[in-house]
């Protein structure tokens, strides 16, 4: 038995628009989704804002109930056996919520485990750890409304801990954190991982995945278009080079005209502050420079590079240049 | 329910009472309610029926201080749940294996409770500041009338917050609710000078029996027999908006996680 099993998992959101005549609008969130994580792995999930990802695991950890398709976690159904999974799993929701401000760091732990039904005793041996663990020993007893973005997302990390749970599911845990922040909450995954708990990562930074996840599921507009380990998925895109040329307002004429070079497999356009970063993906190299920037002749040109593929090219290439 | 369980329920109803109360003693609307209004009720009343002796002014403090349980219960218990959805807590909570409805309740204990500070604040005010001579007739079964009084209204607040939650139109009428039960539950005058279809009203909401059992015991010395009445009542209408509570609290969370609002955002 799988730690989780899903099986043509769908959900469809029913919105109303209109004032007077009111139609129901239906979008798919998810729409037939398969796989499979072991128990101990690391698996993420990865793809663009609102390719689905947060539902996926809303649905998983039992608040939002799947239009069609089943989903089973240590074999108990998410629909049915709701308590029998709660128990027995942990979560982090991205971003600051989720927590009661007005009360310390120490105070919120307490709390949660009660409703974990985690002993009193073990409770006030185990909020100094898991307080350690996160880094937060010396401000527990502040109140939360204090906390930096980080340190809340570190909370929520030692609250989904107090009770020991099996799986782990991390739902962008590192959104909107700086890059210290960020690198800190990688190094409690990595522990976490090393303690061989079953965890289920979403994300879209493309390094996270490549750092952490042993296998990853690419997701785009509700439907897994890829699932491999960041090598084999690399490996896809191996007969690749990225160029990467620095350009100063674009129009979209010119992207078009570059889009349409026989040699040029995807492109994609990263806002960098006043200046663009565009990543040509082409089987040529650096044979392909001269015809690109004869293309972009029109346009200020900075710095061009040509570079390895890397996971995020992959991906790039996976989700059709959406990031 | 597992063995053990029922002592973690407790534990879980200790900590969300004792945390609620927490918040809530810095949070100026909750303090307003709980001080100030009832207090500016009670001078108002104090002016206008002050004068009509000594026995009247115990019945104005005791139904000021009603008048602010009863605003605890429709606004901040009504909201115990709308609260929990606009801080993002609620899908945590929901995601954890205590029933909401334990968390709830323990919650609804914390409002309920605090707002017996306006009784006391009402109390207090009166004597001191107007210079009445207060005293409770019958103190053991005034403190017993208080007890069933909280539970009570704790129960109907449960009732509330799940209604509020599964219809937001009934919500646009909190306000509406909160003179009208005033009246209806005789806090500050007796509901024999209301229209008699008023009456079955009265007789379904629990602080009409928690006005009647405080207002006997403080006012005179009613025998057991009497306060039987109220008591039973009082009892009978707390099982029966919890049992209302827990089907509600089974639809809403249904609901919930098919409409997917258990995220407020």
């Amino acid at each position: 038995m799988n730690t989780i099993e899903v099986r043509d998992l769908r959900r469809i959101y029913k919105t109303t628009v209109g004032v007077v005549r009111r139609k129901i609008k239906e979008v798919v969130a998810v729409d037939g989704i398969t796989f499979d994580v072991n128990r101990g792995e690391l698996f993420g999930l990865l793809g663009p804002n609102g390719a689905g990802k947060t539902t996926m695991i809303k649905m998983l950890t039992t608040l939002l109930i799947p239009t069609d398709g089943t989903a089973n976690i240590l074999g108990y159904d998410v629909v049915h056996q709701a308590n029998a999974i709660r128990s027995r799993i942990g979560f982090i929701f991205g971003g600051e919520r989720g927590l009661y401000w007005r009360l310390s760091g120490i105070d919120n732990l307490r709390y949660f485990a009660s409703l974990y039904h985690v002993d009193p005793e073990v409770t006030m041996k185990r909020i100094p750890q898991l307080l350690e663990l996160v880094g937060l020993s010396d401000r527990g007893d502040e109140k939360v409304e204090g906390y930096s973005r980080g340190m809340k997302q570190r909370l929520h990390i030692a609250r989904t801990l107090l009770h020991d749970p099996e799986i782990l599911f991390l739902d962008e845990p590192t959104m909107g954190l700086d890059p210290v922040g960020g690198r800190e909450i990688r190094q409690v995954i990595r522990d976490l991982q090393s303690e061989k708990k079953t965890i289920l990562l979403t994300t879209h930074y493309m390094f996270e995945a490549d750092a952490l996840c042993e296998r990853v599921a690419v997701i785009d507009q509700g439907r897994i278009v890829a699932l491999d380990t960041p090598e084999a998925l690399k490996q896809g895109v191996s007969d690749l080079s990225v160029i990467e040329i620095e350009v100063f307002g674009v129009p979209e004429e010119v992207m078009n005209q570059i889009r349409n070079l026989p040699f040029v497999d995807t492109v994609s356009v990263e806002d960098l502050d006043q200046k663009q970063a565009l990543h040509v993906h082409s089987a040529k190299g650096s044979e392909a420079i001269p015809p690109l920037l004869s293309a972009l002749e029109s346009v200020r040109v900075g710095k061009v590079t040509v570079r390895e593929p890397t996971l995020e090219d992959a991906y790039v290439r996976l989700v059709g240049g959406k990031v | 329910m597992k063995p053990g369980m029922l002592k973690a329920y407790i534990h879980v109803i200790k900590l969300a009472f004792i945390f609620t109360l927490k918040q809530s003693m810095t949070d100026a609307f909750i303090l307003f309610g709980i001080f100030v209004q009832p207090l500016l009720i009670a001078i108002m009343a104090l002016f206008i029926l002050g004068d009509q002796g000594d026995e009247l002014v115990i019945f104005i403090v005791v139904g000021s201080g009603l008048t602010g349980l009863w605003d605890s219960v429709l606004f901040q218990s009504g909201n115990s749940i709308t609260r929990e959805r606009w801080t993002g807590t609620l899908e945590v909570l929901v995601a954890m294996p205590t029933p909401i409805a334990v968390i709830v309740f323990g919650k609804n204990l914390a409002f309920v409770t605090q707002a017996l500070g306006s009784m006391i604040v009402a109390y207090t005010f009166a004597s001191i500041i107007f210079g009445y001579p207060l005293s409770i007739e019958s103190p053991m079964l005034f403190i017993l009338s208080i007890v069933l009084t909280v539970l009570s209204f704790v129960c109907l607040g449960l009732v509330l917050a799940t209604l509020f939650v599964l219809n937001p139109d009934v919500q646009r009428w909190q306000n509406g609710l909160e003179f009208p039960v005033f009246i209806l539950a005789g806090f500050l005058f007796p509901i024999a000078i209301l229209p008699m279809w008023t009456t079955p009203l009265s007789y379904i909401l629990a602080p009409y029996w928690a006005a009647v059992a405080l207002h006997l015991s403080s006012s005179g010395k009613p025998n057991i027999l009497e306060m039987g009445l109220p008591w039973v009542m009082m009892v009978l209408l707390g099982v029966l908006y919890l049992f209302l509570a827990f089907w509600l609290f089974r639809k809403m969370l249904f609901k919930a996680r098919v409409d997917a609002t258990l995220s407020g955002q």
